[in-house]
């Protein structure tokens, strides 16, 4: 009993490290301390650790390929691309490019995950809206809200989905039957909410000349890159119909990007721009969890959901979405998709019932940081406010953001799982 | 009279035009345009915000690419507000200034003596009708209300 108090206890106190970080450690530090304690304290054997690390090859595999990827898309001006070509295709018209800069994102995401996007193709509209003149915060929020309301197209559109699938996945067929009318529907929410709540913002138009037509990117390294990537885009879609390992794709893809274009890329700069921290992290959470699963408590609470799923199934959906998205938003997602997939699997329900919970999980899971995102946008925000006392109705429009356009996503997602069981 | 425009990130001719109509050309000025850092500071937040373990610092490349354009910009919009009031006479001297648009323009103008401050209602405002309740922008809003001169308030009617 003490053994298991302690073994929550370490549980709740890298949770704790992750989410409130203290003396700014990082989060890949708090989870390895969380893994070492665990097996210093003999809740997880250390081959048995070993054992589950390797038995996630596929996620290690498909992180490193995808950040490869990323990276020399990003070298060879891809996103500068895609930014211009948008800026040009809207005709001078700021709410025309607010739509295409959605749409450019839910592509970018559904082929090179949330991240790609928000972490690179959002500098590149910022850099181009600001050559636009034209305010640049709503197109920053389109981008980094797309980037996680995309992120449920395709297994490959967030690192998150593949911990499911790896696990619990059965193929690209069923995932898309329950994802993919969410998916379309929180896109078509995520975009009128923002287009009504920046209509002033958006009433503008620019100068399409002011887009420069010069290209600064090496071409053939460009043209290659964008061929790989149209490969590797369908290779993906064919792996996860087919259930073949996505890292596989991922791997093989950046391995032959990086032959092909050894001498365009720039070796530092990608070596910098790869999280190895991620995967202490990860490495870390999945020994974490692998302790807390042989302790019981989370096949108890996996047996809880079913149990009110099979009594009231729309009310378990509504509840694990909501439930996982607010555990992303507080705990980060990574530990909380690792939680509810071992809840799930040491369930070990097959049908409907289980499926629809794995799915509610993964709406939640990816949509759940986008309250995280404005969680920290609109503090800053509200600081702006405090120390302004001109209070202009734009900025409060921007708290509306998250807690408005969150939870609307989620239930009107949920729905739509329930609708498909 | 020594007259501090503060010139957004659009309408500078439009602008000087205006001031012209009103009180003549015979004033010294000094164009302001103030790069604001807030939606830069906004971007690295979220870029090293929560959750941003696996996230890397943004290359240098990337820093460099805006900051080369948001001085192309803020250039590129003193220039066509420099063209318009020399046509014009005005004597002028031209600043670009990095940090809080509105203290900035608060303080310059303390700082400097400046007798006057003209501004654009909202930087909305240029190419769009703005009246009515909330048609004032922050900026101009911080401005009124801490300005150590007169205001010339403009709107597109």
């Amino acid at each position: 009993m003490v053994h298991s108090a302690l073994g929550i206890l370490i549980f709740g106190l890298t949770l704790g490290a992750i989410m409130v970080r203290p003396y700014h450690i990082s989060e890949a530090f708090a989870a390895a301390i969380g893994a070492v304690l665990m097996v210093l304290g003999r809740f997880l054997p250390p081959n048995e650790a070993l054992r589950t690390l390797a038995g996630e090859w596929n996620i290690f595999g498909f992180f490193l390929g995808l950040m490869v990827i990323s990276s020399v898309a990003d070298q060879a001006g891809l996103f500068e691309f895609l930014a211009a070509q948008t800026g040009r295709l809207a005709k001078g018209s700021a709410r025309r490019l607010f739509l295409g800069v959605f749409l450019v994102g839910a592509l970018t995401t559904a082929f090179l995950s949330n991240d790609a996007t928000a972490l690179i193709l959002t500098p590149a509209v910022y850099t181009l809206v600001t050559r636009l003149r034209l305010p640049v915060l709503p197109f920053m929020f389109a981008c980094t809200f797309i980037a996680d309301t995309a992120s449920f197209l395709f297994p490959i559109s967030n690192p998150i989905n593949i911990l499911f699938f790896n696990s619990l996945g059965s193929g690209l067929a069923v995932f898309l039957h329950y994802l993919l009318l969410p998916a379309l529907f929180c896109m078509i929410i995520n975009f009128s909410l923002f287009s009504f709540l920046f209509r002033h913002d958006l009433r503008r138009s620019y100068d399409v000349d002011s887009i420069p037509l010069e290209f600064s990117f090496d071409r053939a390294f460009f043209r290659f890159t964008v061929i790989t990537l149209s490969v590797i885009s369908i290779a993906y879609v064919l792996a996860s119909a087919f259930q073949l390992p996505l890292s596989f794709v991922a791997m093989g893809g950046a391995i032959f990007l990086l032959i092909g274009s050894r001498r365009f890329v720039n070796w530092p700069r990608l070596r910098r721009e790869i999280s190895w921290s991620l995967f202490i992290f990860i490495s870390g959470m999945f020994i974490v969890i692998k302790a807390i699963e042989n302790l019981g408590f989370v096949s108890k609470f996996g047996f809880g959901l079913v149990n009110l799923a099979r009594n009231s199934p729309a009310m378990a959906i509504l509840i694990t979405s909501m439930g996982t998205a607010l555990g992303a938003n507080l705990i980060n997602n990574v530990p909380m998709a690792l939680v509810m997939i071992s809840a799930l699997s040491s369930v070990g329900a097959d049908g409907p019932v289980h499926q629809s919970l794995v799915y509610a999980s993964i709406l939640g899971c990816d949509l759940g940081p986008n309250l995280t995102t404005i969680g920290s946008l609109a503090t800053m925000l509200w600081l702006l406010i405090l120390r302004r006392k001109g209070l202009e109705i734009s900025y409060i429009e921007y708290f509306k953001l998250g807690v408005v356009v969150v939870p609307v996503m989620v239930a009107v997602g949920a729905l739509l799982i329930w609708l498909h069981w | 009279m020594r007259v501090l425009c503060a010139v957004g990130s659009r309408g500078g001719p439009e602008m000087i035009r205006k001031l012209r109509a009103i009180m003549g050309a015979q004033h010294e000025l000094l164009l302001l345009h103030v790069i604001d850092t807030g939606p830069r500071q906004s971007l690295d937040a979220f870029l090293r915000g929560p959750g941003s373990h696996h996230r890397p610092p943004p290359p240098l490349e990337r820093e460099r690419r805006v900051d080369e354009v948001e001085e192309f910009v803020a250039k590129t919009t003193l220039e066509e507000a420099r063209q318009e009031a020399e046509q014009a006479g005005y004597t002028i001297h031209a600043e670009i200034q990095r940090g809080q648009a509105e203290k900035l323009i608060v303080q310059l103008a303390k700082d400097g003596g400046y007798q006057l401050i003209v501004i654009w209602s909202s930087e909305g405002a240029q190419g769009h009708p703005q009246i009515g309740p909330a048609s004032i922008g922050r900026v101009a809003r911080y401005v009124l209300d801490h300005a150590p001169c007169d205001v010339l308030m403009l709107r597109e009617l």
